[in-house]
């Protein structure tokens, strides 16, 4: 579907929806939802599941996009995708997680934004790509700032994770902004990060 | 029916709810609900509105008039995250005479006093556009806080707008009368309007 | 909300033109916006139609207005339709209900505010229409108003036993002067 230097964008189909159990219960969700813990069973996932799938019915142009996210020889890694599109102001909600914690960091998830970013500005003609994240996931916060995104909104002590307050973070980038996934590649050294995966050292 | 300074916090019943269906296209509406497409709302809209404010929990629809008895507007506070007890503060003055009035400002303390005292929430967020100088002066007056700028987020009548926005801790908020006697709230004096009916369901043609 | 123009106004399509669309679906107004199809509606049948257009405009594909003279009478119908978002464009579809309201500039006038709205309030860059070749009046308009006639469907409809030719007209953003500018050019003018 979209192919990029160390995943691919795919359709979020039964290979991710059967790690989704794994994902919901673990680290990653965490990170993701800004601090909450789940315990979902199986049974609770299936019934989201059917739920995602009838909003996504419902909701016909206002709908997001999603997909799956998977290294080169195939191993579902997680989600990206557009969590909210708004027709009429042309701007598109992002939203990640990547499941499985050794592929956070090294060049996984920026691979996955570049592509999708592309894809946002270049098929569904939007305006400005944003994001939330919260002000304890450094990570995020720092590849905002490598893809170009401007921190836009500190919403104080909004997040409550491990009984901490932290903020949301609301971070933006104009279609006028965006270079190209191509021009973010060079800049971030994607390429050379590809060879050393596939030479083995990383 | 809970009493303000200024104005008083009522239920939507059917002869406040009419109200809405002139209000649900009125400007001041438009500018409360920012990130909803402009476009025209029936009565079929207004009713399904109300429908869905009252079943949610999460959140509520209060109806706010003068002291004599004059409908002026509505409250709202939604998309209420229950494990941080964070929600949206809205409100609008559907009576255009009202803007930028000390009822509005009443309306919004007394919100905000619902949500930290009764709904014991943390948290309130707001939106505003940059050229909305009432709702600015009056998110400012209440005391929220400008937390940022989403730029160009907003499709507004030919151009691309910034999102204002704001946010209000429980901590930040002392309370509805100290604030109110910080503030010299002055009643705007206005006649009320006539009362408007319920319509006829037989009637057809021109309203 | 509504849209002010100088001979009508736009206002919600509401259950003050819900029992008139049965009448006018059931007329000849019908005949021109359905190009030459005659059709016979029952008050459930049209009932259930605004129920199918009320969702198709909650998921944001299509957006309507109730058409009334200045008076308040109302008088047709207007639709933004089909809106593909990731496209940008949508389909316009108009109804003057009442006879009497053809010709005069009560359609062009709520052409005029609905291309406006299109354009400024939901970003769309490109707004479409069909018609039959029988139909002198909408090609007249569709001329005067700057859309493009962009292909022509020969033999493609049936109208009370002639074949005509289905019209596609199209108007991008770029070419739209705006509607004070059209206004002044066609000396559209609030009646007495």
């Amino acid at each position: 579907m979209l192919e990029g230097l160390l995943v691919d964008l795919v359709p979020y189909g039964k290979a991710f929806l059967d790690l989704d159990h794994r994902w919901m219960n673990h680290e990653a969700s965490f990170w993701s939802s800004g601090g909450e813990r789940h315990f979902m069973s199986q049974a609770m996932i299936a019934a989201r599941h059917a739920q995602w799938a009838e909003e996504r019915e419902r909701a016909g142009g206002g709908a997001g996009v999603g997909f799956g996210v998977q290294t080169k020889d195939g191993k579902p890694l997680g989600y990206f995708g557009i969590n909210w599109l708004s027709a009429h102001h042309r701007v598109a909600m992002l939203g990640a997680k990547i499941g499985e914690p050794q592929y956070w960091g090294g060049g996984y998830g920026t691979d996955a934004l570049l592509l999708l970013l592309d894809y946002t500005f270049d098929w569904l003609d939007v305006r400005k790509a944003w994001l939330m994240t919260t002000s304890m996931n450094a990570r995020v916060m720092r590849q905002m700032e490598k893809a170009g995104f401007r921190l836009e909104v500190r919403q104080r002590q909004s997040a409550l994770a491990d009984g901490v307050w932290y903020d949301w973070l609301a971070y933006g980038l104009l279609r006028e902004e965006w270079p190209g996934r191509a021009a973010l590649v060079e800049q971030l050294g994607l390429r050379e990060r590809a060879a050393a995966l596939e030479s083995g050292t990383k | 029916m809970i009493e303000g300074t200024l104005v008083d916090f009522v239920p939507f019943e059917d002869d406040f709810a009419i109200y809405l269906e002139t209000w649900m296209n009125e400007e001041a509406w438009f500018r409360a609900h920012l990130w909803e497409r402009r476009e025209p709302h029936t009565e079929h809209d207004v009713k399904k509105y109300i429908e869905r404010m009252e079943k949610d929990e999460h959140g509520a629809l209060i109806g706010f008039q003068a002291k004599n008895g004059d409908p002026i507007g509505a409250v709202i506070f939604d998309h209420e995250w229950p494990r941080v007890r964070k929600a949206e503060a809205r409100f609008f003055a559907g009576d255009s005479r009202y803007e930028g009035s000390d009822e509005v400002l009443d309306a919004l303390l007394m919100l905000v006093r619902y949500c930290f005292e009764t709904r014991n929430l943390h948290r309130l967020d707001a939106v505003a556009l940059p050229f909305d100088e009432a709702k600015l002066d009056h998110l400012r007056r209440a005391g929220f806080v400008h937390e940022g700028t989403l730029r160009q987020h907003i499709r507004w009548d030919g151009d691309y707008v910034d999102m204002e926005m704001f946010g209000l801790l429980d901590s930040e908020w002392p309370g509805y009368t100290a604030k109110v006697a910080g503030l010299d709230l002055q009643p705007s004096g206005l006649e009320p309007k006539p009362r408007l009916e319920k319509k006829d369901e037989k009637k057809d043609g021109a309203g | 909300m509504n849209l002010e123009g100088l001979l009508v106004d736009l206002v919600p399509l509401g259950e003050r033109f819900a029992a008139l669309e049965h009448r006018w679906e059931n007329g000849e107004a019908a005949f021109w916006g359905d190009v030459g199809d005659r059709q016979f509606l029952s008050l459930a049948a049209v009932k259930r139609r605004q129920e199918e257009r009320a969702a198709r405009k909650d998921q944001g594909l299509q957006s309507g207005f109730g058409i009334q003279a200045k008076d308040g009478t109302p008088i047709g119908v207007f639709v933004v339709g089909d809106i593909k978002p990731h496209l940008r464009l949508a389909i316009l579809g108009v109804q003057i209900g009442d006879p009497q309201y053809w010709g005069g500039g009560y359609g062009t006038d709520a052409l005029l505010l609905v291309v406006d709205y299109a354009f400024e309030w939901l970003d769309l860059h490109r707004l479409w229409l069909v018609t039959m070749s029988l139909n002198a009046r909408v090609m007249r308009q569709m001329q005067k108003v700057g859309f493009a006639l962009e292909a022509r469907q020969r033999r493609a409809t049936l109208a009370d036993g002639q074949w005509h030719d289905l019209l596609f007209y199209g108007l991008l953003r770029e070419e739209w002067p705006g509607r004070e500018v059209l206004v002044e050019r066609l000396g559209l003018r609030a009646k007495g």
